[in-house]
């Protein structure tokens, strides 16, 4: 009786892990032999919205790098084979003299740069129409975007081949409110149309709250793991941003 | 056009200033102009080596010139902080040692370029070499742009394919001013890779327009200057960078607003 129970579980499990697409073991970062990450283990489930929330110089940035494999680690970082990942950076900067337009920029994903095919075009013109971007914004110079029309054209560049997950960085800057509520609401929506994972480095704990299924706190070492409900409390929340921390926005209050 | 020069010059200075404009294209954007231009002087003690043994001196240029793109390709992925110490020591070592060995009858030649009696199967492989790799320039620009707008997005596209166009821009680089040596000289064929684009760069809006300007005016500048030099009686070297200093100071009054 105990040992098919046992089995159940190992069934359960296995399940569970097969529908897992990413698993984190023990992952530690040193860089110039700081220490950046230590000990950091979590899972992702198919199709759900993780965000990831710390201090400035939590590691948050170094963690996805690490995901990504940009930046040398120790432990397990196992993604589910064949994945296709997008990425949206933190910060994305295009020296003013670079003379590129947006579509020059989408072609590095196209399998032609020079004449590219018109499906490719079309496809990109639908694909921005989704973030609220029309295509007139395809000849204006990547380097004379606003910072909110920026952030769309990352993300849908991100988007574009449909990728199975979407790190992205919320910036720090550049994005004033009512833009960053408009990003969340198509991340959201492109998240439940096609089934995209989303592992999201937030700044506002009101976006966690609405947006994530779970969330994971980090400053240097992972502090918990959950529901945003279970794990938001103002204990957890003092262990992360420190006593005398802030519940909303903490990139934003006053110095 | 009335001319003394023969055929082959003219061919060889269209060629060559083409593939010098479209690889400085992305040679000027990866900020690596004086690299470039210090790389030209790791041919000296190629040329040297070469007359020592009686073979043409293009050979020496060529492995000279790609080793020393190798080194820098893996200082580079080492640091980034002293690399460019590291290369200006390497390359004017490079230089000394060239200026020691290289006959003195020859020195003049070596440094400046000239207009070399040409037999028919060079001008044949160096016509040829040059379309190869221009052709091989454009093939690649998705690739080599990729990497210097964002070196990180691109490894995450090609994890393992991106240092590897990384190196083969670099070793295209360094056959094409190999190619431009005989013609334009050691000292200066670094310029004639980083004035066509410095100028294309100026006045582009897009990338497609400014590798192709850039391509474009190089093949002008190698075309006239030769022409120039000859009229005017001048080594081609000096004549068709001066040419293509001067069209840069008129780009700067068309400068687009940035």
């Amino acid at each position: 009786m105990k040992e098919s129970g046992l089995k159940v579980v190992a069934l359960i499990s296995f399940f569970m892990e097969s529908n897992n697409i990413l698993n984190v073991n023990n992952l530690s970062v040193n860089l110039d032999h700081e220490k950046i990450l230590d000990g950091v283990s979590f899972e992702v489930k198919q199709g759900e919205a993780l965000a990831i929330i710390g201090p400035n110089g939590a590691g948050k940035t170094v963690l996805f790098r690490a995901l990504l494999g940009l930046v040398p680690y120790r432990g397990v970082i196992e993604w589910k084979q064949g994945v296709r990942i997008g990425y949206v950076p933190q910060k994305f900067f295009v020296e003013k003299s670079f003379p590129i337009t947006v579509q020059e920029f989408f072609l590095f994903k196209s399998p032609r740069f020079w004449m590219p095919e018109r499906t490719f075009v079309a496809h990109l013109q639908h694909e921005l129409s989704l973030v609220g971007l029309s295509k007139d914004i395809l000849t204006k110079p990547l380097n004379e975007l606003s910072g909110g029309q920026l952030q769309r054209i990352l993300i849908s560049w991100a988007m574009l081949n449909h990728p199975d997950v979407l790190l992205f960085d919320e910036p720090t800057a550049g994005i004033d409110v009512g833009a960053e509520e408009t990003i969340y609401t198509i991340l959201h929506k492109l998240q439940s149309d096609r089934g995209t994972t989303v592992i999201l480095i937030s700044h506002d704990l009101n976006i966690v709250y609405r947006y994530a299924d779970r969330v994971l706190c980090v400053n240097k070492t992972m502090i918990c793991h959950g529901k945003p409900k279970d794990v938001l409390n103002p204990k957890e929340l003092a262990q992360i941003y420190g006593e005398g921390g802030f519940y909303h926005h903490p990139e934003k209050e006053p110095i | 056009m009335i001319t003394s020069i023969p055929f082959e010059t003219i061919i060889i200075s269209l060629v060559i200033g083409i593939a010098s404009g479209a690889i400085g294209a992305f040679i000027i954007l990866r900020r690596m102009a004086l690299v470039g231009d210090a790389l030209s002087h790791v041919a000296l003690p190629g040329i040297a080596l070469a007359l020592a043994y009686h073979i043409d001196p293009f050979w020496g240029v060529a492995l000279f010139c790609v080793a020393g793109a190798v080194i820098v390709w893996m200082l580079e992925r080492k640091t980034k902080l002293h690399s460019e110490a590291l290369i200006g020591l390497l390359f004017t070592f490079s230089l000394a040692i060239g200026i020691l060995m290289i006959p003195d009858t020859e020195i003049l030649e070596s440094l400046f370029g000239a207009f070399a009696p040409l037999s028919f199967p060079v001008f044949l492989f160096i016509t040829g070499a040059g379309i190869l790799l221009i052709a091989l320039t454009f093939l690649l620009a998705k690739r080599f742009l990729f990497s210097i707008i964002s070196p990180d997005l691109a490894y995450i596209e090609s994890p393992k394919g991106s240092r590897w166009y990384e190196l083969a821009l670099f070793v295209i680089f360094a056959l094409i001013v190999a190619l431009g040596i005989k013609l334009v000289g050691t000292l200066l064929m670094g310029a004639l890779t980083i004035i066509p684009a410095s100028i294309s760069k100026n006045i582009s809006r897009s990338m497609g327009g400014y590798i192709i300007m850039s391509a474009l005016l190089g093949g002008f500048i190698g075309l006239f200057g030769v022409t120039l030099a000859d009229k005017i009686g001048f080594l081609p070297g000096p004549t068709i960078i001066l040419l293509g200093v001067g069209i840069f100071a008129v780009s700067l009054f068309f400068t687009r607003k940035i």
